[in-house]
């Protein structure tokens, strides 16, 4: 069994990123994170919005994924996430207005459906904040 | 016999036609590219996607114990098309030769066939929306002036509203005619059954080989979860199809023009330098007879 799995991450805009590594961990929809080593059963799960996370000499790495499907082979992880970006394509100060702005929404929010959408954008900017600073959160 | 000064006239504003179309030629090129560019992008995604879709499908009806749900559905038994919606992309603009009276060619071809009762007609693009305001048909959403940004927000708008109303059994099917993008300088107009899709389950002996995937949390699950960015997908495709058809059939149309202008500038030019050297020659025998007399 080879000691490293292939990661891909495709969005509809472009192919994000496409490598050997040696573990991925995911946070799906429905069931928190997921962590895959090579040689894992195959398996089909809808993606959450998060960071994903992948181990390449020793180091752990991390993108962001919003929503999307993943399939896991025994030698490859494919993610069609919605969005995706690698840390060098997050634009801090963009996130940050973001930020800023979905706040501003959540506190103007009259109805459920303002306040999710306000609430959900407020997450994928704090998502992209957390990425392009030190991630924290999840495992390590 | 034709002035020299209005066939020069003539010429200037041939001329300046053919600087506009040219510039318009260079301009469609190169939003050709982005659109070539974005569509050549989504295609690894959406490939992947059919196939996993495929798979999934495959696995429900494959297996029996499966109770297929609402989602699945749509994929396995389509129900019969009383009620339709459609999708008509066209462009905003014109000079882009036959590109709108193709579409709407077959639009109307489609229209005419159909047996079903067409509910609701989204039309993207000026020209879409003018020509099914002068047929009164039943507009749905309209979009004119879509950027890329537009595209996704469009798609979005359209793949949810159409989702929910075949969830609630308002309609049956969602087309989509468009042009296809065969090549820089060919399109087909095309009417696709968006929704639902008979998603055909190849005899792969991969399939058979490898360990069946785990579908997590169940099949219908994820297929619900598939669906909708599965639509998504194949919308944002059509229009992308579409836009880089458009550029195409402009770059197109816009070469033709600027060769035929310079067609026009040289017979043109012919004609000013006849009836210059006519005006000389007729000069020169008045001088002649006259140093005779």
């Amino acid at each position: 069994m080879s000691q490293t799995i292939k990661l891909e991450v495709v969005t509809p805009e472009r192919p994000v990123f496409s490598a050997e590594v040696a573990e991925v961990q995911f946070p799906t929809a429905a069931r928190g994170y997921y962590g895959i080593l090579p040689g894992h059963t195959p398996l089909m799960t809808p993606v959450g919005d998060g960071l994903l996370y992948y181990f390449q000499d020793g180091q752990r790495h991390w993108i962001t994924v919003f929503g999307g499907f993943a399939e896991v082979g025994p030698e490859r992880v494919t993610i069609l996430a919605r969005e995706s970006e690698t840390v060098e394509m997050i634009d801090l100060e963009r996130a940050e207005a973001s930020r800023q702005r979905a706040l501003k929404l959540l506190k103007e929010a009259q109805t459920e459906q303002d306040m999710a959408k306000a609430q959900a954008k407020l997450d994928a900017s704090l998502i992209r904040i957390q990425a392009a600073g030190h991630p924290s959160g999840h495992g390590f | 016999m034709a002035g020299l000064q209005d066939i020069r006239r003539r010429i200037r504003s041939v001329k300046n036609t053919q600087q506009v179309t040219k510039a318009m030629k260079m301009i469609s090129a190169v939003k050709l590219r982005k659109s070539q560019e974005r569509l050549v992008a989504l295609r690894p995604y959406a490939g992947k996607l059919l196939e996993v879709v495929r798979r999934v499908v495959g696995r429900i009806k494959g297996n029996p114990e499966i109770v297929p749900g609402p989602a699945a559905q749509a994929f396995l038994a389509p129900r019969e098309e009383t009620r339709i919606r459609v999708v008509l992309v066209a462009s905003d603009k014109g000079l882009c030769g036959g590109f709108n009276a193709n579409i709407f060619k077959a639009a109307q071809a489609f229209l005419a066939e159909s047996t079903s009762q067409i509910i609701q007609m989204d039309l993207v693009g000026k020209r879409a929306a003018d020509w099914a305001r002068k047929r009164k048909l039943p507009a749905g959403r309209t979009y004119v002036n879509l950027n890329m940004t537009g595209f996704e927000r469009a798609v979005m708008e359209i793949s949810e509203e159409a989702a929910g109303q075949y969830r609630d059994g308002e309609i049956d099917a969602l087309y989509v005619i468009y042009n296809y993008f065969n090549s820089p300088v060919a399109q087909t107009p095309t009417v696709f059954r968006l929704f639902p899709m008979e998603v055909e389950r190849r005899a792969e002996e991969r399939d058979v080989l490898e360990v069946a995937h785990l579908l997590e949390p169940g099949p219908n699950e994820v297929l619900e979860t598939l669906l909708p960015r599965f639509v998504e997908t194949e919308l944002l495709r059509t229009l992308l199809e579409s836009s880089a058809s458009e550029h195409g059939a402009r770059m197109a149309a816009m070469d033709k023009a600027s060769n035929n202008a310079g067609d026009m500038i040289a017979k043109l030019t012919l004609t000013m330098n006849k009836i210059r050297q006519a005006s000389i020659t007729n000069q020169i025998i008045e001088i002649v007879s006259g140093a005779n007399a």
